[in-house]
């Protein structure tokens, strides 16, 4: 750069013979200040990475993913524990909405996030004590019904806010769906009972036996606590109104499993049985009745095709796997037999609307089917039982009329859980459960302390387009894959059927994570600015920071930022940056405009002057 | 010294030949005419680098301008900022006699420009147009990989479209005709290759009126 016409201010003038510092010496900076030949300023904003917004209760999946990745397990374990009481139970049972929305499920294969969770959730089992601690006690108390993940994660967060917390649970043993609605080869019932031992390390008192609306009413509910969460779920299995469905070894799929996992099962199952429904629990159904002794089992579905069935499809495959068979368009009319299940008579049947929420049109126009069966298990759907629930907090549909923020009317109770999120129209999942436990503990907070509650209106941008970041830097890595069972072994026993990750497994998996968005101290940024603008302390998560008197928008950082947490936003936006730059480019009298006095007299002067 | 002198600040490369448009047309303009005019180029600025401030020079006179030497403005009465950030950058208003105009190309409000201009007493208007808007213009200048071959040199080799304001000088030169009258509309327009940015960006200047103060 050419000096020629610089305006050296004092404070720079050295005393020897005309050099002036270099940008890279101190204070050198101050005489080049490039910043104002920007016209885009680089700024940091972290957005909302699409795995965080997908998961029912926004755990912050990328912040523990990084952790994992830099071997901080305990921070990452102390992370996930802010919104989410049990990982090693959703680590396991969790049909992984996050996986889904996945960004990385675009470029190659999605992150196995379930998988890393369950890694730290194993983690935290293995602790003598937990991370997490009640808060100061604030002397109010709260009764929660149903001990379901939505009652576990109330408890749970309200704990943690210092509430005193009574769980009253009906059945003999606390854990809800996660002990009665899902097999023992997917969540081992010691996993679930040290969960459920941090919850009663954390002060929460754990009523088993206390049915509402039996050994408690409304009313007393409502006089001994402060407030009340109803997390009951959905306990009732439906029924397909078919004939003869009361005949012996017709049995409901809820109940199924529930009895099971309760360890109170007096099941006998035949050698043929028939699986009626195409969600989950059916297919939970169907695995667990090969485990209780079945040969062969079958799953009759009214949806057309295994694609149309709202199960997850890594479920579906490890049912086909262990040789279950499937038989779609059909819906079972009949139950035959002489006072015992001997038979089923199929119809052709097809959804008359959306798939799995409309009536269903049954031709019995055609021909009936017969088939064989030992044991039918109805498997398509449940709802609540609210026979003790005032009417007013009634809705057509069966289930609690709550307001947006899980709050009954004016009062102090609360619902959470399948029991209000019944027709979101999307399959319900325990992690949405937990979301909505871990948000109405928040809001019973806000109202018992007397703050207006109000509904999320900030705008979240979340990163989906994968044109936001630079994906020059991402390599692709496959997968790395949880271990399984063999099927011919495993459906004869009880054990676990997907097994963990193994530390270097998790850790190679994080490794993997995009970072949608937020800053993850990559340091690509500070490495490439070409003007030493960029500045950290230490080597972490947001702690850069861009010396906008030096940076000259030449838009490198935002380029090769490879998560797409730098924005250039308009110059023009911000207030600040005002550099009236002293120069080189200043429009001081240069060299021509030093002379233009004289060179204005040149035409007077004689020529021998010149 | 009678003469009125146009400088017009730009960025180097990306948009030299809009700077150089801008005094290059006025200056045309001007002797057809009948004045005396000179077009000049600032070589001090070093230009020959993207996005480095370079000034464009311009001279228009009833008379002979007798300064043939001096290739620096010293006292412009008109300032065109080819680029709105310039507008934080430098003191481009340094030696502008009272009731000057200050030209913006931006699609801010003058009345939100206004804060960010150095001795604003100067000013008898601030205009703001949004040229980049008017001329429909295509590509953001700061995109360096979206740059055409006619943005590659100072010296106008290599530049494809040779017409006179094809893009974005257009509309300012319109708005410096307009509220400055240094030249007749009538005259410069027949130079204009984008006619339609000139038309609409006389119907659409936002020109703050302002009472200059002698300094």
């Amino acid at each position: 750069m050419s000096t020629k016409g610089t305006r050296i201010p004092e404070r720079l003038m050295i005393t020897f013979a005309g050099i002036t510092p270099a940008p890279t010496q101190e204070k050198g900076q101050d005489l080049f200040p490039t910043g104002n030949w920007r016209s885009i300023r680089p700024v940091y904003r972290d957005k909302l990475p699409p795995c965080n917004n997908a998961c029912g209760t926004n755990e912050k999946i990328q912040g523990y993913l990084d952790l994992v990745k830099r071997g901080k397990y305990l921070d990452a374990y102390a992370l996930i524990k802010e919104d989410m009481p049990f990982p090693s139970v959703t680590g396991r049972v969790c049909y992984h909405p996050c996986e889904q929305a996945c960004n990385r499920g675009k470029y190659d294969e999605a992150i196995s996030i379930r998988a890393v969770e369950r890694f730290l959730g194993d983690l935290g089992q293995s602790l003598k004590q937990d991370v997490v601690k009640a808060g100061p006690p604030n002397g109010k108390k709260v009764a929660i019904v149903g001990s379901g993940p939505a009652g576990h994660s109330a408890a749970y967060q309200l704990a943690r806010l210092g509430y005193a917390v009574t769980i009253l649970e009906k059945s003999p043993k606390a854990g809800g769906l996660n002990r009665g609605g899902i097999p023992v080869w997917v969540l081992p019932p010691k996993i679930l009972d040290r969960e459920i031992e941090r919850l009663v390390e954390l002060g929460v008192t754990i009523k088993t036996g206390v049915e509402v609306g039996k050994d408690i009413t409304w009313d007393d509910l409502k006089k001994n606590y402060d407030a009340c969460v109803l997390a009951v779920g959905l306990t009732e299995p439906n029924s397909v109104r078919a004939e003869g469905e009361n005949k012996e070894g017709v049995i409901y799929g809820l109940p199924f499993l529930r009895d099971i996992g309760m360890g109170t099962s007096k099941v006998k199952l035949g050698r043929r049985v028939v699986v009626i429904g195409g969600g989950n629990t059916a297919i939970d159904c169907a695995r667990e009745a090969l485990r209780q002794g079945a040969v062969e089992v079958t799953m009759i579905t009214v949806e057309a095709n295994s694609d149309e069935m709202p199960a997850s499809p890594e479920d579906l495959h490890d049912m086909l796997e262990e040789g279950v068979e499937l038989r779609h368009g059909r819906a079972m009319t009949a139950v035959l037999g002489n006072g015992k299940v001997e038979a089923i008579q199929l119809h052709p049947a097809r959804f008359a609307g959306a798939i799995n929420a409309s009536p269903i049109n049954i031709d019995r126009s055609a021909a009936a089917e017969r088939f064989e069966a030992d044991n039918v298990i109805i498997a398509v759907g449940q709802r609540a039982s609210l026979g003790w629930l005032p009417d007013e907090f009634k809705n057509e549909r069966g289930t609690i009329k709550s307001d947006k923020f899980g709050r009954l009317g004016n009062t102090n109770f609360f619902a959470a859980g399948d029991v209000v999120q019944l027709g979101a129209g999307q399959p319900l999942m325990v992690v949405n459960a937990v979301g909505d436990g871990k948000r109405v503990a928040f809001n019973l907070d806000k109202v018992l302390r007397g703050e207006p509650l109000q509904p999320r209106t900030v705008p979240v941008d979340v990163l989906f387009d994968l044109n936001r970041m630079n994906m020059t830097y991402f390599p692709h890595f496959q997968r790395v894959q949880q271990t399984l069972l063999p099927p011919t072994s495993r459906k004869k026993t009880s054990n676990e059927v997907i097994q963990g990750f193994s530390q270097q497994q998790a850790v190679d998996e994080a490794g993997r994570c995009f970072s949608c968005g937020t800053c993850n101290a990559c340091d690509n940024c500070y490495l490439v600015c070409p003007e030493p603008c960029i500045v950290r302390g230490a080597r972490s998560n947001g702690l850069y920071k861009i010396l906008v008197d030096y940076c000259k928008g030449c838009r490198v950082c935002i380029e090769e930022c490879p998560t797409g947490c730098l924005e250039g936003v308009p110059e023009l936006d911000f207030d600040s940056g005002v550099v009236r730059m002293d120069t080189a480019f200043a429009i001081t009298p240069g060299l021509h405009g030093r002379q233009a006095e004289q060179l204005r007299q040149l035409a007077q002067q004689t020529p021998k002057n010149i | 010294m009678i003469y009125t002198e146009l400088t017009v600040w730009t960025r180097g490369i990306i948009m030299d030949k809009e700077g150089r448009d801008i005094v290059n047309s006025v200056s045309a303009a001007a002797r057809l005419e009948g004045k005396f005019a000179q077009a000049m180029e600032n070589y001090v600025d070093n230009p020959d680098r993207t996005n480095a401030p370079t000034r464009k020079y311009c001279r228009v006179s009833d008379r002979v301008i007798e300064n043939a030497l001096t290739y620096e403005n010293e006292n412009p009465n008109i300032v065109v900022l080819v680029e709105g950030t310039m507008v934080k950058g430098w003191d481009y208003m340094r030696g502008m006699p009272p009731g000057g105009t200050l030209i913006i190309n931006t699609h801010y409000s003058p009345e939100y420009m206004i804060r960010f201009v150095p001795g604003r007493e100067r000013l008898s208007q601030l205009v703001c147009v949004d040229a980049a808007k008017l001329a429909d213009h295509k590509w953001l200048y700061y995109r360096l990989g979206e740059l055409g071959l006619d943005r590659l040199s100072t010296e106008g080799a290599a530049e494809r479209n040779k017409a006179i304001a094809p893009d974005i000088a257009a509309p300012l030169i319109a708005a410096v005709v307009k509220t400055t009258g240094i030249v007749q509309i009538e005259t410069i327009e027949p130079m204009i290759a984008n006619k339609k940015a000139f038309q609409a960006a006389l119907d659409e200047l936002h020109v703050m009126p302002l009472n200059a103060v002698a300094v």
